[in-house]
């Protein structure tokens, strides 16, 4: 038994030389993961930490219905207004940088008060084409101004009531009256109860955390590719003739393939510890609060990707066939697997169908522990999975392996 | 007779209907040389790969040592020390880096690792560069390194499967030098290769192979001895000159024992070859035959072989 582990560890610390024998590799291992979480993570790195959807607003309504408009959206948790005048805000907009543009007419504010006036109040919004955050904009205004809306009604109708009992003097005085109706009404809706109770974990961003989830999502990519890579370096070892020298020495196969898998899982936990760290001290990017969780769940897809690395390699002939199998394949897992676009987009056939994946249930794992805030007793079944996964995987890459 | 350190009984190897060794049997005594010579696909490689129990035998028996390399593999393997046709080795990895990890895959560790790895080093004289990549280094050199590294745990039977191929005459003379400075310290070698020069300079006995079969095994005298005092002449002719039934032309001249045809040479077993040469030369001359050049040779492995098969060695 010491001699096995003599051996596999001689076996991880040679395949880690051989790895990192090109500096290339440090840009696989390291440099694009961290680049593509940083960009793709919203890049919350040195920002102001806002998420919001950017909509560029020009205000062409002087009063303060459209004032009232402005701060509700600026109080939105979806979308970020940004006033702009008329003559930029076609410029900007042009430049794709924003999904929407939302012009408020002059005369919006008056319709908005009168109720149901001969011309109604009607919002210009310019949605950039097929952009699902535009889609995310428009509820937000539409949200926006119904409530808005649902005020000045009230307003109204309680004018129209003052009126029958005892008509205003003078237009001023129906005004006055007007606008201490709409802060009533605004105050009540304000201070409407929550018809809906949310409950979250404790540890729950709230919300839908982006970066979070890109974190997640770009770690079990960039560490997927080179565990699917074990195929092309036992493919490697192969053509070398390693392989044939490694087994005429008293060594038995499986120690060689679990030296192998050994090395190959120990290099991506450190990739993986390394990316996890750099999330949390640099991007500040929540990783959840259950280590323990996180360990089992990163630790079992690393085991179960690297075991499908070696049932790859007992079926691909050369090192340049594993090494292109390995990326096409790693990026198929990840896409489907819900490490790129969450998985609630996809259609429900879809979403049932990725199930056959590790991936899925990686990233399902992965994401109870980061995005809802949950531990170890809650990825137990997606952890089993896993596991059940690399066992199938390893079987038969043991029962198909073969040394030339 | 000398204690056996490998016995061979009725070793085959089946690939489908394909059968690339065909019931192979020999022994080897301790200390000694023993070339497998044959052509490329004879079943040289396939054969070692079996005794070294990279490839399981369809049927047969092999036991090193003692140890039956079918029931026991791991304790032969311990005896054994494989130098493979191919560089096995890391490029990315020095040369004192390759031999330390393959110590490793033997058992071996520590201060006993380190200095057999020096040692080694010394023995192939490649120490001065041995913190060099391996990748870095001249097919001679990973050529030697590539036997170091079969050397480290001081096997007690060493199989070198064509450890020359590829390298420059330099090299190979040194490797030469070195296997049988192996053989005086006390190892046993198995030496596989297509080169009859190796396996006449090296070998206390040679098997030849062909097409599966170990078709003769002896001393280099032994072997001899079955083409009886035939010489072999060589003829080189111009190409293009050799169309058909040259060979023929030969054959009933008092002397020749043997024509053979290969591309632009006729080879000639003969006799004397001092008696047969003016009459060859004439009848090539009658013919407009331009000989352009004519190599005599002593009875030797390539006569050997031509004889028990009908072909040249490197046909």
């Amino acid at each position: 038994m010491v001699m096995m582990m003599q051996k596999i560890w001689a076996m991880m610390w040679k395949d880690a030389r051989v790895r990192f024998s090109s500096r290339s590799e440090l840009l696989f291992f390291l440099v694009l993961p961290l680049l593509f979480t940083v960009i793709l993570g919203g890049a919350q790195f040195g920002g102001d930490g806002d998420n919001r959807i950017p909509v560029l607003v020009v205000n062409e309504d002087s009063g303060e219905m459209a004032d009232e408009l402005l701060a509700l959206l600026t109080a939105s948790k979806t979308v970020r207004p940004e006033l702009v005048a008329a003559a930029e805000a076609e410029t900007r907009f042009g430049d794709n940088e924003h999904a929407a543009l939302l012009r408020i007419p002059a005369g919006f504010g008056e319709r908005v008060a009168a109720g149901e006036p001969a011309e109604p109040a009607v919002l210009d919004l310019t949605q950039a084409p097929n952009n699902t955050n535009a889609i995310a904009a428009q509820q937000a205004i539409q949200a926006a101004v119904g409530s808005l809306g649902q005020a000045a009604a009230a307003a109204q109708s309680s004018v129209m009531v003052a009126e029958e009992k005892r008509p205003f003097t003078t237009p001023t005085e129906r005004a006055a009256y007007f606008a201490e109706g709409l802060a009533l009404a605004q105050t009540a809706v304000a201070e409407a109860p929550q018809r809906i109770a949310v409950t979250q974990p404790e540890a729950a961003t709230g919300g839908f955390d982006g970066a979070a989830h890109q974190a997640v999502g770009q770690l079990l990519t960039w560490v997927l590719i080179p565990l699917l890579g074990t195929s092309g370096y036992l493919a490697f070892e192969r053509a070398q003739g390693t392989l044939r020298r490694l087994l005429v020495t008293p060594t038995h196969t499986a120690t060689y393939l679990l030296g192998t898998v050994a090395s190959q899982l120990g290099l991506g936990l450190v990739q993986m510890t390394i990316l996890v760290l750099f999330g949390v001290y640099v991007l500040r990017v929540n990783w959840g609060h259950s280590v323990a969780g996180l360990a089992l769940m990163l630790f079992l897809f690393g085991l179960a990707a690297v075991a499908f690395g070696v049932m790859l390699g007992a079926f691909t002939k050369t090192e340049s066939q594993a090494n292109s199998l390995s990326i096409m394949m790693g990026m198929a897992l990840a896409l489907l697997g819900g490490a790129w676009i969450p998985l609630e987009v996809f259609p429900q056939g879809m979403q049932t169908a990725v199930h056959i994946l590790p991936t899925t249930w990686a990233m399902r794992g992965l994401s109870d522990i980061v995005l809802r805030g949950q531990g170890v007793a809650d990825v137990l079944l997606e952890g089993s999975v896993l596991l059940g996964f690399a066992l199938l995987f390893f079987t038969i890459g043991v029962w198909r392996f073969r040394y030339e | 007779m000398a204690e056996p350190i490998l016995t061979v009984k009725d070793l085959r190897k089946r690939f489908g209907d394909f059968e690339a060794v065909q019931g192979v049997s020999f022994c080897m005594v301790r200390g000694e040389i023993f070339s497998l010579l044959g052509p490329n696909g004879a079943g040289k490689t396939t054969a070692i790969s079996m005794l070294s129990t990279l490839l399981r035998p369809s049927s047969g028996k092999v036991v090193v040592n003692g140890r039956s390399l079918l029931t026991d593999p791991q304790a032969a393997k311990q005896a054994i020390g494989v130098v493979p046709q191919e560089i096995a080795l890391y490029d990315a990895l020095s040369a004192r880096q390759n031999l330390h990890f393959w110590g490793r895959m033997y058992g071996m560790g520590g201060g006993a690792l380190k200095e057999r790895v020096e040692e080694v080093l010394t023995q192939v004289d490649l120490r001065d560069r041995a913190d060099d990549r391996v990748g870095s280094y001249s097919g001679g050199m990973k050529r030697r390194i590539n036997i170091a590294a079969g050397l480290l745990h001081k096997p007690q039977l060493l199989f070198m499967d064509e450890p020359t191929v590829g390298i420059d005459p330099q090299s190979r003379r040194r490797i030469l030098d070195m296997v049988l400075e192996l053989r005086d310290q006390g190892m046993t070698v198995l030496y596989t290769t297509h080169y009859m020069e190796e396996a006449e300079e090296l070998s206390d006995r040679v098997g030849i192979m062909d097409h599966g079969k170990l078709i003769a095994l002896g001393t280099q005298k032994e072997l001899t001895r079955l083409v009886g005092q035939q010489e072999t002449l060589r003829l080189h002719f111009g190409e293009g000159q050799l169309m058909n039934g040259e060979a023929a032309l030969f054959e009933g001249v008092d002397g020749v024992l043997q024509v053979t045809t290969l591309a632009d040479e006729l080879v000639l077993g003969v006799t004397e070859t001092t008696a047969v040469l003016p009459d060859v030369v004439a009848i090539a001359n009658a013919h407009n035959l331009r000989i352009r050049s004519v190599d005599i040779a002593e009875p030797n492995l390539e006569a050997v072989f031509l004889h028990l098969t009908g072909r040249a060695l490197r046909d």
